[in-house]
């Protein structure tokens, strides 16, 4: 555990140290608090604006961030060599993927963390507040930000920067349109049917990323809002939680399966 | 107690890489041993295989067949990890901490308590000469801080065996004497020492023992006097007679006596005389070429 925590706590130093990622979350939070003067222009909707910005800003950036870091998570320790002085300590090579992650994750924690404290200033400075839908909804957004790390650490484990940079963003665009996906697949199961059950039970491989990001979009059929009333409540925050978490999971399972059967050259 | 630390059986290692999976057999097939409480020394030139060698003993690279043992148990052992300490070859660091900050990080991983950390960290950066860059980033470390940084981190946990690949590469003549003393002194605190060079005259000075690798094979091994005769080369006589000096090497057999008394009956100013014995390097390049010849 001690050891875990060694790998975590570097890793989340290592971001605190850099600079190229204090400018991201800067330019985020610049970009969420421009809701206030954009809010100057539509009557009596500037929260809502805010607070859609706010959102997207810290989906988008959260997402940016994790894909940035993520991709060359591992693969930088293998071909800068970090990991020779590492390996030979006794730590299991589990132990140095998990760790990695946890050590991700806790620094995404804090970045998001940063962009939600900066939205509830802007919030405070346009006479509102932030209420419990925008807390269910940051955490939602935290949730995929969690899953999308795990996917990119999982691709650093075998290649390079640039090709896992495009293989997350692609699996991260499919994933938030799963949606529309099923639908696809949906229509196409009247002329083929065979294929689309391959195409529908393949698809799951890929993350329902749109559990996580609900704002706008259909839950159950029914179109829901962060500003409205009718926004999902815990139980779905929870549930929702619990798929990512699994979903992290097993995409770390094969992460550490791929990076403990490589030589290191 | 077990007087074997290091076993290694047959062990291969075949790379392939490239479009076409060329194949390259950079460990054919060796064995040996390594026993407590000696300094062995692993020589042998550029692209011998020692790297790749300890790579293997140290669970970054899976061998291709053959087996290998450390302090006991399978190299992937934490049991044994523990007992260990490695130094990679040009190692590279995490660029962002400081010295005191990756000494630590390595005793973390160690699971030693911080008071014992900071107390080890502090000696083995004062052992290492590198007290005073304690607190300077690496990025800002010079390669042979790096390399003395190295020797640090691979001491922290106060190991029963030290395995080092290249030592003293990126230091100067003084640097590494100061580190063939280290090495020596680990040896008289009672642990192992396992380093690779290609510096012939830094293991002659200090190895019990040492392993001969040229292309991948295992030429020799053994302790250096047995794998070195003594054997005189040649005398190399130098003469001044009008002011013009010149060399004359007798073979092992030829009387250096009489050439001098002739010399200097007829006048003849002797400016040196100088046996040359077998050096470990003559010895290197004996296997060499003998390589050369047979492929
Ligand atoms: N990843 C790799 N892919 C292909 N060939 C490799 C790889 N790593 C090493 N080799 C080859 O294996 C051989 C042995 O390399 P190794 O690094 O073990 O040599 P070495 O004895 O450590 O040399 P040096 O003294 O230069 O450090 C070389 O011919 C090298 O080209
Ligand atoms: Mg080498």
């Amino acid at each position: 555990m001690n050891r875990l925590g060694a790998i975590a706590y570097n890793t989340f130093r290592e971001a605190m140290r850099s600079k190229l990622l204090y400018s991201i979350v800067l330019f985020a939070c610049v970009l969420i608090l421009s809701g206030l003067v954009l809010g100057q222009f539509v009557l009596n909707e500037q929260l809502r604006l805010t607070r859609d910005l706010g959102l997207g800003g810290i989906s988008f950036f959260g997402v940016a961030l994790a894909v940035f870091a993520g991709v060359s998570m591992v693969y930088k320790e293998i071909e800068r060599k970090t990991v020779y002085a590492l390996i030979p300590k006794p730590l299991h090579r589990w132990q140095f993927v998990v760790g990695k992650y946890l050590g991700m994750v806790l620094t995404l924690a804090v970045q998001m963390g940063l962009m939600a404290v900066v939205l509830c200033i802007a919030l405070w400075l346009q006479g509102g507040a932030p209420d419990a839908p925008l807390c269910r909804a940051i955490l939602l957004l935290f949730g995929q930000v969690a899953v999308i790390a795990a996917v990119a650490i999982l691709f650093s484990t075998f290649s390079t920067p640039f090709l896992s940079g495009l293989f997350t963003v692609g699996v991260f665009i499919i994933g938030r349109y799963s949606n529309e996906l099923h639908a696809v697949i949906l229509a196409k199961l009247k002329e083929s049917p065979e294929l689309a059950k391959v195409l529908l039970y393949g698809s799951h491989v890929l993350p329902d990323l749109h559990l996580f990001f609900v704002s706008g979009g259909t839950v159950a059929g029914k179109t829901v809002s962060v500003n409205a009333g009718d926004y999902v409540n815990w139980t779905y925050v929870a549930s929702a939680s619990a798929y990512g978490l699994a979903y992290a999971g097993c995409v770390l399972a094969l992460a550490i399966w791929s990076f403990s059967r490589r030589d290191f050259v | 107690m077990n007087d074997t630390v290091i076993t290694v059986e047959n062990l291969r290692k075949t790379f392939a890489f490239g479009f076409f999976r060329r194949k390259v057999e950079a460990v054919r097939g060796i064995s040996f041993e390594v026993r407590r409480g000696e300094i062995f020394g692993f020589l042998g030139p550029n692209g011998a295989g020692k790297t790749t060698t300890i790579k293997m003993l140290m669970g970054l690279i899976f061998p291709t067949s053959g087996k290998c043992e450390l302090l006991g148990g399978r190299v992937t052992d934490l049991a044994a990890k523990r007992r260990l300490g490695f130094l990679p070859e040009s190692p590279y660091f995490y660029d962002y901490l400081t010295g005191r900050e990756l000494v630590d990080l390595a005793g973390r991983l160690f699971d030693l308590p911080a008071a014992v950390r900071r107390r080890r960290g502090d000696d083995l950066l004062e052992r290492v000469g590198l007290s005073k860059a304690a607190t300077i980033p690496l990025r800002k470390y010079s390669k042979g801080m790096l390399q003395r940084l190295g020797l640090a981190q691979a001491l922290v946990n106060d190991p029963e065996l030290v395995v080092l690949d290249e030592p003293m590469s990126g230091l100067d003549p003084i640097g590494r004497k100061e580190i063939r003393d280290l090495i020596v002194s680990l040896r008289a605190e009672g642990k192992t020492v396992f380093f690779s060079t290609h510096i012939l005259s830094d293991a002659e000075l200090i190895c019990d023992r040492c392993a001969i690798l040229v292309r991948g094979q295992l030429r020799d091994v053994g302790p250096l006097d047995q794998l070195l005769s003594p054997k005189l080369l040649h005398t190399e006589v130098v003469l001044e007679c009008n002011g013009l000096k010149e060399a004359k090497r007798l073979a092992p057999d030829e009387d250096v006596d009489a050439v001098l008394r002739a010399a200097l009956e007829s006048g003849v100013k002797v400016v040196a005389v100088q046996p040359r014995y077998e050096h470990l390097e003559d010895l290197f390049y004996r296997e060499v070429e003998a390589e050369k010849r047979a492929s």
